[in-house]
């Protein structure tokens, strides 16, 4: 970041009266970068920054004083380290499960012809543009007291709905999380699949290597870089995930917890220094799956 | 022969079998909320009592039932703050998205990181806000900026993947030779040959922030009510039957998203 916007000041220097055809080149990058530069220092880097010093203010109003109680509790206070436990195999877990359905549906819509194609992707899609708390409130049609599911089940085992209901359970937030997970996974699966060489598992199948020899030999080591790229997606927006853990609650992950010390005493320094180990991982995990993945992948 | 065949079509079965279950998780909660909103009555196995438009008036507002606001002016702010959010996204994202396409320059990858991945979350970005700008978080200003920034990176994705399919460099050329100056080359000569991306683009952007909770939820605090909200009072208050009226307002911007990204060579609602 600092090196990019150190880059494009000494640019600016250059470029404010352009002699030569590659400082009018450097102008025009300068242009086209500027809007976008103002936006992410407005809305991103100063922002980001007041947080820093929020999570050290004596007070919980205003940024003053000087304390580092807020980062010692999130050290000692074995209740942190149960939620970062807890967002952590929530958003492996669920990650691991999307990317492999998503493998299952993206393979099938590869390889086989299914009816109304594009309306199925479409379909798949859809949840895509949906908030987190549409999704918990599909859990709560599909698992939820007056869910479907539910519903059904108790009317063929003659039990109460009431004790039926998963929906603010951990499976019903599991499932929640799929529901939003698959589809980015799915979608990024698509795009590796239309790459893949049929060629090579069309010879696989002549010499006679049966389907699962040929996905195994053949297909997956192709789609392995959409898998990569699939999972990190996927796990980033696990964790970013809010309102669906808000509504159906199921399991304390972060989100949860920050929006908890907000809303009861709020806590303010200790909700600031949650979301800098946050984001610090977040962007940690994506650089170093941006190295072992090809940047274009992952762009997707 | 049927050894043969028997792995494959079994495997076969299989995937399709998981595919049929997982289109089906997805779709029902979908139709069960849309075609529920229209019921009477929602105990038993299925919704009874159709057809009502009950739900739906009240949802949008249209009937006065004591405490329970429908959306009203909230839905027209949302769309406020989305087109605007919208547009500040056209002029950040589409130059951005050339300059990464189109040129070499130092510090490129790490611009192209920052300009594509979604790096900070909603509730973070609403936290730092609150502060930040402790008079502005909340208000059209506050909301139009984050929700720039939140969805900017669908929109350099979207403009990016048009201009990877155009010969830039020869487009640029042509132009320039042919006399136009190069502002005059961007704006009438590339930018109309993006249009596709340019407008798939703002549609994704403009549905997902006339939605957007995250943020939203963290920095509002008074003035009228943004639809994301009125969402979650329904989701976590209102009777099922009336939350599924509220989210199938939502269903219907969808849909009308997709329909218009098919017109523009799109398959559904995704940057690629």
């Amino acid at each position: 970041m600092s090196t990019t916007t150190w880059f494009e000041l000494s640019a600016a220097r250059d470029t404010l009266t352009p002699e030569t055809e590659r400082d009018r080149r450097r102008r025009r990058i300068l242009v086209l970068c500027a809007p976008f530069l103002v936006l992410a220092a407005v809305a991103a880097f100063v922002p980001l920054a007041t947080m820093i010093r929020m999570s050290v203010s004596a007070d919980r109003f205003a940024n003053v004083g000087f304390s580092v109680s807020a980062w010692r509790t999130l050290a000692t206070d074995p209740l942190y380290r149960r939620v970062a436990v807890n967002t952590l195999w929530f958003a492996a877990a669920t990650s691991a499960v999307s990317v492999t359905l998503g493998v299952a549906v993206s393979h099938a819509f590869a390889k086989y012809s299914l009816p109304f194609e594009r309306v199925l992707v479409s379909v798949v899609s859809f949840p895509i543009a949906l908030p987190g708390i549409v999704v918990a409130f599909m859990v709560v049609a599909l698992l939820g007291r007056q869910g479907l599911v539910t519903n059904a089940v108790a009317f063929f085992s003659g039990q109460g709905p009431i004790d039926l209901a998963t929906a603010t359970t951990v499976t019903g937030l599991f499932v929640g999380y799929v529901y939003s997970l698959l589809p980015r996974a799915t979608m990024v699966l698509r795009g590796t699949y239309a790459e893949v060489n049929t060629d090579a598992e069309q010879a696989a199948r002549a010499l006679g290597a049966d389907p699962l020899r040929t996905f195994y030999y053949v297909t997956l080591p192709e789609i392995r870089p959409g898998i990569v790229a699939a999972s990190l997606l996927t796990f980033r927006t696990a964790l970013a995930i809010f309102g669906t853990v808000l509504v159906l609650q199921g399991l304390n992950v972060a989100t949860l917890q920050i929006s908890q010390v907000l809303s009861v005493g709020y806590e303010s320094q200790i909700a600031a220094s949650i979301g800098l180990v946050y984001f610090a991982f977040i962007l940690a995990v994506t650089f170093v799956g941006l190295r072992y993945t090809e940047a274009d992948v992952i762009r997707r | 022969m049927t050894t043969l065949r028997t792995p494959q079509s079994l495997g076969k079965a299989a995937i399709t079998l998981v595919t049929g279950l997982v289109l089906a998780v997805l779709v029902v909660p979908i139709a069960v909320t849309f075609v529920s909103s229209f019921a009477q009555s929602a105990t038993g196995v299925v919704p009874t009592g159709f057809v009502t438009a009950e739900h739906w008036r009240t949802a949008l507002g249209l009937t006065d039932v004591g405490a329970r606001r429908g959306i009203g002016s909230g839905l027209w702010f949302s769309v406020l703050l989305a087109t605007g959010g919208m547009f500040v996204n056209l002029v950040v994202g589409v130059p951005i998205a050339y300059a990464l396409t189109r040129y070499e320059f130092r510090g490129r990858e790490w611009l192209n990181t920052l300009a594509v991945l979604p790096l900070v979350p909603g509730i973070i970005l609403g936290i730092a806000f609150l502060r930040t700008y402790p008079d502005n978080a909340g208000t059209a200003f506050g909301l139009v900026v984050g929700y720039a920034l939140l969805k900017s990176p669908y929109m350099v994705l979207t403009v990016q993947s048009a201009f990877q399919s155009m010969d830039l460099r020869r487009l640029e050329e042509s132009a320039r030779s042919l006399g136009a100056s190069w502002p005059r080359t961007f704006v009438t000569v590339i930018v109309p040959n993006a249009r596709g991306g340019i407008l798939a683009g703002s549609i994704i952007t403009w549905t997902l922030a006339a939605a957007e909770f995250n943020f939203t939820y963290m920095v509002y605090t008074r003035g009228p009510r943004p639809f994301s909200l009125f969402l979650y009072e329904n989701i976590s208050r209102a009777p099922f039957l009336q939350s599924a009226a509220a989210i199938s307002i939502y269903f219907c911007l969808v849909v009308a998203a997709i329909l218009v990204l098919q017109t523009v060579g799109r398959h559904g609602f995704t940057t690629t």
